[in-house]
């Protein structure tokens, strides 16, 4: 009986390494962690071409053994009719399984944008091999797989390195936002219509994707944020670009920091203001059957930049500069709203504002919304406040007169 | 029992007789001049102090002057009687009429004289002899507060909590146990303070202890705990007088073994091994945070292998992916799966620990420089192991160092193994079942009856003032429940009343 007591655990211990314990164990060294996937539609036929832009740890610079020279990334393309198909077919080309725990990107080709991109998205919910925070990202005049190729300077994995750059502008410039998976699925399936940050090769793609281009300073193709992809039913309707793109964050409330320029009396575009706070309310209510628009702006920025001489210590300037703020912000967010309209894509989630303030009356106008939306009134308000005038107050160069 | 015969030369060779002719049992024979009566003196080499001794026998025979001062003695009889009355201005006099008790007094350095002609004899504590000087402590070393630590002789070891606390109310108990060891052991506490209770149970335990031997606490320690198969220690060992003092202080019992410098104090609570007793004495603010860092080093010293096989096995998609690309790039080429790697990092980190204490101190370094150099630096470069796993494991090793306690870090450092075992077959899941496993049994715990756990199971609140943290002395105003149950306020805290039931 003793002995039994002595052998026994240690023989339950080794049983459990041997035996099935370890069924979901996987060591590093056996997975090829995958950064970004592209969904292109394959030509002429209804097939995905999904590529995937795989890491190549050995190459990457924290790597502690020889350099072997290779890129830090590696990119393989299959083609199946299903997005899990392609993800498992992969397999007769990759060495290691693909692990999608870390998938920062997604970019959809626009030629699969064109086609719509409502019904791609299941994989990603019901599969526990792919993750629901990643980034959406529309290619612009190029395929999926073009971007997933291009090696980019001092991000050594490129599909974090797009990421990093939509948040990036997000953040700082405001015409773009990262959307994720999770989000658009939530915008597809409510009553408004998706927009997706898109993106756009400049420069030669086939040099670009070359490792050598990376060792002179200006590389030779980068990848660029690039305008909003506005979708109707899960197809790509239209490009919103520049004020109508930052005009469509300041409706959505999505606007973190911007700068825009403003006249002053004498010179045009000639201020320059970052607002760095801004909040949005929306109200959307039906007068005799047609919707009306209530967007309410609440925006403080601080003067970064002046060209020619404005006397900002005189209250009254700094009011005129915050109505010119107003106007200019006025300008944007009633050019998106127009663009929006006369492409009839709710855009704004004014549909699920409706129906959520007065779900009455979005029975009423629901069937129709499309239409309507289109034909509904803007009431925009905006209140600017310049909070500072940065680190001096007059501008060094005196008023001539 | 046998008796001491009459007859000196009977008793002598006796005497020798059961002592084996041992070299250092010096006898020492006087014939007195006056009666013409053979006295024999008797003692142990190296347990007497010469000079105590030599006084203790001049003392006796001073008897025998040449100016005849005490002619009325003449028969053994009278001398005995002389000796006896001496004997008290000496030291503490004890008449023995017994070889075992002889015995035992020889050997705790008494010089017993023999008279021819009578059946008893007469013991003179002469104890002394070559001991170490009291040091620095130097397995629980603290910046702050006393220097001093314990030797290995009780004597002076009582004397170094008795010079702290000068109460009537330190009561000392000391009985034998071992057979053949005789050791002497001792219990110290605060009558008053005490939980009656637990010094009853701890007596009891003591009392049935039948071994051969007692050559350090750590036998007490194994042959009085409850739980032997727990691999968490329930009872304290210090080499430290100001520890002892103030865990008595707090009721608690402590055990003095002749021999060790290291005392047991009983009852403990699992808290107590993450005490040092410099928290005391720094500032609360310090204290307080030198404390949570101890119980972070705990759970790191714990979990930290664990959690990083876990993760790098099967939770890949918890790690930032920047890091988890680092990681890859790191574990490229390395051939062995992350648990063999981490196994193989900790068993050599456990040799070289276990090869710096045992190993000659003046090569001491050679280990430090082959351990940390080649295994290191050089495992990494042969890309046999990869770098954050000797971050990891240097990181571990680090943080079980951290624990006041020896034994405690001692019993972490196997806990650690078989949790990187189950996280290695299970993950995190493996890791928080082991943990519920693991916290179960150590509120099952009883340390000489009283909960483990305590104050977090049972849940005290009041206590929780000194256990996780340590508020301000100054609210610390009540001993530990549980531990204390009549006496639990220490400190007035509106001066001139001193809490409820002081007196007892």
């Amino acid at each position: 009986m003793k002995v039994k007591w002595i052998i026994q655990p240690p023989i339950y211990m080794v049983m459990l390494l041997l035996l099935t314990s370890c069924w979901n164990s996987r060591e590093l060294n056996d997975m090829a962690i995958v950064t970004g996937i592209g969904i292109d539609k394959a030509p002429n036929s209804d097939e995905y071409r999904v590529t995937f832009q795989i890491v190549n740890p050995s190459a990457t610079a924290t790597s502690v053994g020889a350099s072997t020279g290779q890129p830090p990334i590696t990119v393989y393309t299959t083609t199946d009719r299903t997005l899990f198909g392609a993800l498992r077919k992969t397999s007769r080309k990759a060495a290691r399984q693909l692990f999608f725990a870390h998938t920062q990107l997604l970019i959809i080709g626009e030629s699969m944008a064109k086609s719509g991109i409502n019904g791609l998205f299941d994989v990603f919910e019901r599969s526990h091999e792919l993750r629901l925070n990643s980034v959406v990202i529309v290619s612009r005049e190029t395929d999926a797989a073009s971007v997933l190729k291009i090696l980019l300077p001092i991000e050594s994995i490129p599909a974090m390195a797009v990421v990093k750059k939509n948040k990036n502008t997000a953040k700082l410039w405001g015409e773009n936002r990262a959307i994720s998976v999770f989000e658009l699925i939530n915008t597809i399936t409510g009553e408004g219509e998706p927009v997706i940050s898109g993106v756009q090769i400049y420069g030669d793609l086939d040099k670009g994707s070359k490792k050598s281009h990376l060792e002179q300073s200006q590389v030779e193709a980068v990848i660029s944020l690039s305008g909003l992809a506005v979708f109707k039913e899960g197809k790509l309707k239209g490009w919103l670009d520049g004020p109508e793109a930052r005009g469509t964050m300041w409706v959505q409330n999505k606007l973190e920091q911007t700068s825009i320029n403003i006249d002053s009396e004498k010179e045009q575009d000639s201020i320059a203001v970052i607002i760095n706070h801004s909040k949005t309310k929306v109200k959307v209510n039906l007068r005799e059957g047609v919707p009306v628009f209530h967007i309410y702006i609440k925006e403080e920025g601080s003067i970064n930049e002046i060209k020619d001489f404005v006397d900002i210590s005189q209250r009254k300037e700094l009011y005129k500069l915050e109505k010119e703020i107003a106007l200019k912000t006025k300008g944007e967010v009633v050019k998106s709203l127009q663009v929006a309209q006369s492409m009839e894509c709710d855009i704004f989630n004014f549909g699920n504002e409706l129906k959520r303030t007065d779900p009455k009356a979005w029975k009423t106008v629901k069937k129709n919304w499309v239409s309507l939306f289109a034909k509904g009134e803007l009431d925009v308000h905006v209140e600017a406040y310049i909070r500072s005038t940065g680190m001096r107050s007059k501008p060094y160069q005196q008023n001539e007169e | 029992m046998m008796s001491i015969s009459s007859s000196l030369t009977d008793n002598l060779d006796q005497l020798r007789e059961r002592l084996g002719n041992s070299p250092d049992i010096i006898i020492r024979k006087f014939t007195l001049m006056s009666a013409q009566i053979q006295v024999a003196a008797i003692y142990v080499e190296g347990l007497i102090e010469k000079a105590v001794v030599e006084e203790f026998v001049g003392h006796m025979m001073s008897i025998d002057s040449f100016d005849g001062k005490h002619p009325e003695i003449i028969s053994a009889k009278d001398i005995f009687a002389f000796m006896k009355e001496k004997a008290r201005n000496v030291s503490e006099e004890k008449i023995i009429k017994d070889w075992d008790v002889l015995f035992e007094a020889l050997f705790s350095g008494n010089t017993i004289l023999l008279i021819d002609g009578i059946g008893e004899a007469i013991r003179g504590n002469t104890s002394g002899g070559e001991v170490r000087s009291v040091t620095e402590a130097t397995t629980q070393v603290a910046i702050r507060g006393s220097k001093e630590s314990f030797t290995e002789s009780l004597g002076t070891n009582l004397s170094l909590v008795r010079r702290k606390i000068k109460s009537p109310n330190l009561w000392i108990e000391t009985m034998k146990i071992g057979d053949v060891t005789q050791t002497n052991v001792s219990l110290m506490y605060i009558h008053g303070i005490v939980n009656d209770k637990a010094l009853q149970a701890l007596k009891k335990k003591l009392q049935a202890i039948d071994v051969d031997a007692i050559l350090e606490s750590g036998y007490i320690e194994q042959l009085i705990e409850e739980n032997v198969f727990s691999p968490f220690p329930t009872l304290y060992n210090t080499e430290r007088p100001d520890s002892v003092a103030g865990n008595i202080l707090e009721g608690r019992v402590a055990i003095f073994v002749d021999g060790t410098p290291f005392v047991l104090i009983a009852p403990t609570s699992f808290f107590m091994f993450f005490h040092a007793v410099e928290d005391y004495y720094q500032r609360f603010d310090i204290s307080t945070f030198i404390r949570l860092l101890r119980f972070m080093c705990l759970i790191i010293s714990l979990f930290g292998p664990a959690v990083f096989i876990a993760a790098l096995n099967f939770h890949q998609e918890m790690i930032p992916t920047s890091l988890l690309i680092n990681l890859a790039s790191q574990r490229e080429g390395v051939p062995f799966p992350a648990f063999i790697e981490a196994l193989m990092m900790e068993v050599t980190f456990e040799i070289i620990r276990e090869a710096g204490i045992r190993m000659p101190s003046p090569i001491g370094q050679t280990v430090s420089i082959i351990g940390g150099l080649v295994l290191g630096q050089a495992a990494v470069q042969a890309g046999i192991i990869s770098p954050a796993m000797v971050i990891v494991v240097s990181l571990t090793g680090i943080s079980s160092f951290a624990t006041p306690a020896f034994n405690m870090a001692l019993s972490i450092r196997i806990l650690r193994f078989t949790i990187m075992f189950v996280a290695a077959f299970m993950g995190l899941y493996g890791i928080s079942i082991l943990l519920f496993i693991l916290i179960a049994h150590m509120c099952s715990l009883r340390s000489l009856g009283f909960p483990y756990m305590s104050p977090l199971g049972p849940f005290i609140a009041e206590n929780h003032r000194d256990s996780i943290i340590r508020v301000p002395l100054k609210f610390m105003s009540k001993r530990p429940r549980l531990v204390n149950q009549k006496n639990i306020t220490r400190m007035a805290v509106d001066k001139g009343k001193r809490g409820d039931s002081d007196e007892s």
